[in-house]
């Protein structure tokens, strides 16, 4: 329940909606009460009847619940597929949802729909749905070239059991791509996008059956919200967080969504780092960092799917504080800051003094993540990131490193080493790199330092990984990027 | 002009793709209808110590809660020994075993009232390995051997000779749609299942023994399903029969539904094995005995277990003539989801354990494994099984001969070496296998299948049969079939969901036999409504053109010497036109002539003594080749399948685009299974690798770099329809090349034999390149100094 204390100074409950306003394949929905508190899918298949969406493992690592989510984005609407099943209502005041049904063409089936049936993409049929919204999201109208590279990148949030993916890959290639129309072409904006835009900016507090849903419009109702309101969960892209609700481990009675904060997408380069605001989808920061620093975009390739990367936030990653958070150990080497913003003041904390314990941090429970400040890489500097998992695409890390040394005249001149899933927080590696600093980086210096590196660590047995390989591999990365360096720097992974 | 051959797309192609095919989860819930659920046993092995059901029972919505006492009829059952009880009744074999069923009125108060049951459980020690199980000798079948020659003195003979042992381990299906049934009960205590299940029949009885009514009174339905692999054979049953409980007591639709964390935890997977195996060869790899003791992991009860032995002996041989051969199996009986069919049905588990063997043999004799496989292939003169069968229509010599050539084997190998030899970061393995996959059921009675086929007074045709579509296209094919015996054209015939009030005791949808066994059947069916029509025509005939008389001799084949095609029907040998199919049905109507007709087949010419181990089971074996070549870091042990060239023998295919995405799907849930697909159990029993997080299948990325499938032209198998061969099950064995390749790679690093178990995890291959690392340490370091 909201606390009189809460929220109730700050924001006279008049100005805020009691309900969230949710478009579906064009059309306009109230929803009010308890169902604010229900994932998309469900509602999408038993009250909407839309049963086109499939529901495999509501969580997000299969893709057939795959949907188009479109939101107002300066005058247009920018749509991404994510996974339905892991979206929850009350995230998505003022979005479009786009199902298969909603890309059925007048003429019948779209183009990407005709080139399943006739290229054999389908089997049972169960998956079909998730990949022909991921496939027409892909192939949207645009002159580029799509390589089957790009094509298997795009895919990777989708699971097929039956088809062994070739016949799905040989129908993406056959799909005649000047007939894909642009979903803007099946629902124009301008029939929607006034009231999405009007309904994702407003306040929203939704209090029913002893739960209470609160969507801020500044900074100051949203910390005082969260003061107010201990166990409060905070709810942004909600990848993780849905999958808690949905397999019942966490049932938050209080919910704080950031959707509608002001300045929370916002996105600054400058020449010694990139600063991401809040709301920074990861599928955003990764399209920066492309530019900026190749070996982070290269490696979010590997984090979640497409589908989750465009839900997913950055700050959202940090604030989780997995052990096994991917973006974690990059940040850590590069020295990041993370802002966070209270009531009344604001201040930066390195992410290296965020972490206090299996998912403990500094932050306080009156403060948000607002932005996350990355430094570059200087020239010449050796930055290297290493993720292992039981399988290389939409799987959570098994171990993960990352590695910055600044070198001079092949000694390391300075280095900051650390660690995923090797114990309850992601590790700095602080002895291993004082031991580093004034050394090369060889065989000679890993045999002696190999019992430092792990003294520092404490890996466990579980379903990802035992200890003993955590082990090896908290040595082995250490030695392959010894290697890499000294055959002239092939890259991360790459044969040498 | 024949349909049969031609690449036609899926018949719910067009649906899958729109999303408007229908599912049993995407049906609204009827009037009245209940969801249902279970609270099963928390413990592997236990007893109900307290059970309080107060709080569920008073909570709104909950309308039923039931425990064995409940069961109208049999609470114990199983597909073929009656050995599991559907509900705990003493004792709790397996996690999640059904203790209480509770129907509610919906989805959230199901939730709630499952959460709410408190029970408390003495907990027993349970048995968790095959080991363990061996050690108590807790088996659930007796000792199955198949024997030729002196085993042991040929061993003791063999200039050389090799023993090892080799874990396989299981495999969960991951059907994208999990388990569910709905029952609706009708009146006089009738009751109408809809199943998503590979055996109608088997439902319709296994949900009649529970509620104690006749079988007539139960009609199964399976509209299709969302995968099976085999794992809806017998194991959809237990959905349909905690449904048909809660229907029976209630008097209202129920569906039971598992989400995709219960279904992987509480069903049954393909068997784990462990394989002691002794080999004794010449200097040649010439291989003059094989010794294989097989353990599998049945799980608490038999379920479909015996059969899945059986088949892995009768595929311990694959492609390969041992003079002196004995394969025995037990079937251990463990504390976990009763395992069950999954594609290839032991085949899979027999073909490793041999292919295994041939690595390690390769090794020792320091040949090529290549050279090894094809010196003991199949040939003349060394043709026949250790189980007395011919292999007839021998095409392995001939594919591994192609795909030798082919794939640039012996040039890729030499490259292979070089690589392994300079490079400190990856290590490359190549390796090509076989399999020859004995087509029939092993259980004789499964190998009949009946149809119905209907003509209506306008021409269409509806067919169904005792096949279920899972995906893998066999209403396609009958449609094709159908469309050409009757000479209609493809889009006149449908085919109909499967339902045991159309087609009683059918076989399941299983050992790749869908298309044999009622394609044969749906032959069956239209040749009695073509001759019935085919005498209408010659009336027909003789009175439009009272000359043409030579219509009442046969001038060929066709009966009456009426030819059928493409919706018209003529007489054959005369030029003239013929009349539509459509007229001639409805004048066979007016002439009271029946436009139904049932269809029946049962294969000829096989017959096993499974307690001798003799005989000829299979009516004909599906062979095929793949060559797979992996990357492995040598760091990391993460393995990229950077080729894979695949050449199958499937006869002539009747629907060429079905059958390539049989292939290539089955090859790739094979590579699945030997690479990423790790079932892990805490020392408790309980599944940690429980859903799409933990465990992984195949992903889009982890396809071969370079994948070239091929099929090598074979019209000699005479004897199957159509001349085809059955592909479901049979390129998911050679998915073991990629396990092969694994081990050549580690045998490169070694320059010996390295064991490994199966699946070849990361994890499991670093640490044998660790444990290679430290063996060679001692020669490395002296040779550096």
């Amino acid at each position: 329940m909201i606390e009189s204390d809460g929220v109730s100074d700050a924001v006279p409950s008049s100005q805020l909606k009691d309900h969230l306003t949710i478009f579906v394949n064009g059309k306009r929905h109230m929803v009010r009460g308890l169902d604010a508190f229900r994932p998309l899918t469900d509602w999408l298949r038993y009250d909407l009847h839309l049963t086109g969406t499939k529901v495999v493992c509501a969580e997000g690592d299969c893709g057939s619940c795959t949907v188009m989510i479109g939101r107002g984005v300066d005058g247009r609407i920018a749509y991404a597929p994510v996974c339905g099943c892991i979206q929850y209502l009350l995230q998505l005041d003022g979005a479009h949802v786009v199902t298969i049904e909603g890309l059925k063409y007048a003429g019948g089936l779209n183009p990407v729909q005709q080139a399943f049936v006739e290229c054999h993409g389908a089997q049972c049929g169960f998956c079909t749905p998730g990949f022909v919204v991921a496939v027409h999201s892909l192939l949207e109208p645009s002159s580029e070239a799509i390589d089957a590279c790009a094509v298997k990148r795009s895919l990777t949030g989708n699971l097929c059991r039956c088809t062994g993916y070739e016949p799905i890959l040989n129908a993406v290639e056959g799909v005649d791509r000047a007939a894909v129309q642009s979903v803007d072409a099946l629902f124009p904006p301008e029939t929607i996008l006034e009231e999405m835009t009007a309904a994702a900016r407003e306040g929203v507090l939704i209090a029913a059956g002893g739960r209470s849903f609160f969507k801020p419009v500044t900074i100051r109702q949203a910390v005082e919200f969260r003061a107010g309101n201990p166990g409060c969960a905070i709810i942004a892209g909600g990848t993780d967080l849905g999958v808690q609700m949905n397999k019942g481990m966490r049932t938050p009675m209080s919910i704080l969504s950031t959707a509608a904060l002001p300045d929370w997408q916002w996105l600054d380069v400058s020449n010694d780092a990139i600063t991401f605001a809040g709301g920074v989808t990861l599928s955003v920061v990764q399209d920066v960092l492309r530019e900026e620093i190749a070996e982070c975009a290269e490696f979010l390739e590997w984090f979640g799917s497409p589908q989750i990367r465009n839900a997913g936030t950055l700050a959202g990653n940090l604030a989780n504080a997995s052990p096994i958070g991917d973006m974690l150990p990059p940040l850590m080497v590069l020295d990041a800051e993370i802002i966070l913003t209270g009531a009344t003041c604001e201040r930066a904390v390195s992410i290296n003094d965020f972490y206090t314990g299996y998912r403990q941090t500094v932050m306080r429970n009156d403060e948000l993540i607002t932005g996350v400040r990355v430094p570059r890489p200087a020239e010449g500097d050796v930055f290297r990131l290493y993720k292992v998992s039981k399988r290389k695409d939409l799987d959570i890390s098994t171990f993960s490193a990352a590695v910055w040394m600044q070198m001079c005249g092949g000694q390391i001149i300075d280095c900051r080493l650390a660690y995923g899933g090797v114990g309850p927080t992601v590790v700095r590696l602080r002895k291993t790199e004082a031991l580093l600093r004034g050394r090369p980086l060889d065989d000679e210096t890993l045999d002696e330092l190999q019992e430092t590196v792990l003294s520092e660590i404490t890996p466990i047995s579980d379903v990802r990984g035992s200890d003993s390989y955590r082990n090896l591999l908290a040595v082995n990365v250490l030695r392959r990027l010894a290697l890499e360096m000294a055959s002239g720097d092939a890259g991360s992974s790459k044969p040498v | 002009m024949s349909y049969v051959g031609k690449n036609i797309p899926h018949d719910s192609a067009a649906g899958h793709a729109a999303g408007e095919s229908v599912f049993l989860d995407d049906v609204p819930p009827m009037h009245g209808e209940v969801f249902v659920g279970i609270v099963g046993s928390p413990v592997a092995r236990g007893r109900v110590q307290s059970l309080d059901l107060a709080a569920a029972r008073n909570m709104p919505g909950v309308v039923g809660l039931y425990t064995h006492k409940d069961v109208p009829g049999s609470n114990r059952f199983g597909p073929v020994v009656h050995d599991e009880d559907l509900l705990v009744v003493d004792e709790a074999q397996f996690i999640g075993h059904p203790i209480v069923v509770i129907a509610a009125k919906s989805r959230e108060v199901l939730a709630a009232a499952r959460r709410a049951v408190r029970l408390e459980m003495e907990e027993l020690d349970p048995v968790l390995s095959i080991e363990r199980a061996i050690t108590l000798e807790q088996f659930l079948s007796p000792l199955r051997k198949i024997e030729r020659g002196d085993v042991d003195r040929a061993l003791a003979a063999a200039p050389h000779s090799l023993e090892g042992v080799f874990d396989i381990g299981g495999q969960e299906h991951f059907y994208l749609e999990s388990q569910i049934g709905i029952v609706v009960p009708g009146e006089n205590r009738t009751f109408t299942v809809h199943s998503s299940t590979q055996h109608t029949s088997e439902v319709q009885a296994l949900v009649a023994e529970v509620l104690g009514v006749p079988f007539n009174h139960v009609n199964c339905i399976c509209k299709r399903m969302g995968g099976g692999f085999g794992g809806k054979e017998t194991q959809a049953a237990q959905p349909a029969m905690l449904a048909a409980l809660a229907a029976y007591h209630l008097n209202r639709p129920a569906r039971f539904a598992y989400s995709k964390d219960d279904d992987m935890r509480f069903t049954g997977k393909r068997h784990p094995f462990k394989v002691f195996w002794r080999a004794g060869f010449d200097g040649d790899g010439s291989i003059l005995a094989a010794d294989f003791k097989l353990y599998s992991d049945g799980g608490c009860s038999t379920d479909l277990s015996m059969a899945v032995m059986e088949r892995a002996l009768l595929h311990a041989d694959n492609a390969y003539f041992i003079p002196n051969f004995r394969a025995t199996g037990r079937v251990c009986k463990t504390n976990l989801p009763s395992n069950t069919a999954f594609r290839g049905f032991g085949g899979p588990q027999g073909v490793a354990a041999i292919e295994n063997l041939i690595e390690d043999v390769a090794v020792a004799a320091k040949i090529d494994a290549l050279d090894v496989r094809q010196s003991n292939v199949y040939r003349a003169g060394h043709d026949e099984t250790p189980y007395r069968q011919r292999v007839g229509n021998n095409t392995l010599p001939e594919l591994f001969a192609k795909l030798r050539l082919d794939c640039s084997y012996d040039a890729r190998r030499r490259e292979i070496d070089r690589y392994n030899a300079h490079s400190r970061s990856h290590i490359k393995g190549l390796s090509l296998t076989a399999v020859k996959f004995g087509i029939s059921f092993t259980r004789k009675a499964l190998n009949q299948g009946n149809a119905l086929v209907n003509i209506y007074t306008d021409g269409s045709v509806v067919v169904s049969t005792g096949a279920t579509e899972m995906g893998q296209g066999v209403n396609t094919r009958l449609r094709q079939i159908a469309a050409d015996e009757l000479g209609v054209t493809y889009e006149r015939v449908i085919v109909t969901a499967t339902s045991t009030e159309k087609n009683n005791n059918t076989s399941p949808t299983a050992a790749s036999s869908g298309t044999d066994l009622n394609g044969f059947a749906v032959i069956d069916a239209c040749q009695t409504l073509r001759e019935r029509l085919s005498e209408v025509a010659r009336r027909l005939f003789a009175e439009h053109d009272p000359s043409g008389g030579d219509v009442a001799t046969p001038l060929n084949d066709e009966p009456c010497g009426i030819l059928f095609s493409q919706g018209s029907v003529s007489r054959s040998g005369s030029a003239g036109p013929g009349i539509a199919f459509t007229k001639l049905v409805q004048r066979a109507y007016e002439d009271r002539v029946d436009l139904g007709a049932r269809g029946f087949y049962f294969t000829p010419d096989i017959g096993f003594d499974k307690e001798t181990g003799e005989g000829s089971p299979f009516y004909y074996f599906t062979n095929g080749v793949a060559c797979s070549e992996v990357l492995i870091d040598r760091f990391t042990g993460e393995l990229r399948v950077s080729r894979v060239d695949l050449l199958m023998d499937i006869g002539e295919s009747i629907n060429p685009g079905i059958d390539r995405g049989q292939i290539t799907g089955a090859f790739v849930q094979g590579m699945g299974w030997v690479t990423a697909e790790e079932l892990k159990y805490s020392d408790k029993g309980v599944l940690l690798s429980y859903s799409p997080t933990t465990y992984k299948i195949p992903n889009i990325s982890d396809l071969p770099d370079v994948f070239n499938v091929a099929l090598l032209p074979n019209d000699a198998c005479v004897q199957s329809i159509k001349r085809s061969k059955a592909v479901g099950e049979p390129p998911l064995l050679l998915g073991f090349s990629v396990f092969a390749a694994v081990k050549d790679a580690l045998r490169s690093l070694a320059g010996q034999r390295v064991e490994l178990a199966l699946p070849a995890t990361h994890e499991r291959i670093a640490l044998a390149i660790a444990r290679i690392a430290v063996s060679n340490q001692p020669v490395a370091t002296s040779a550096s100094r």
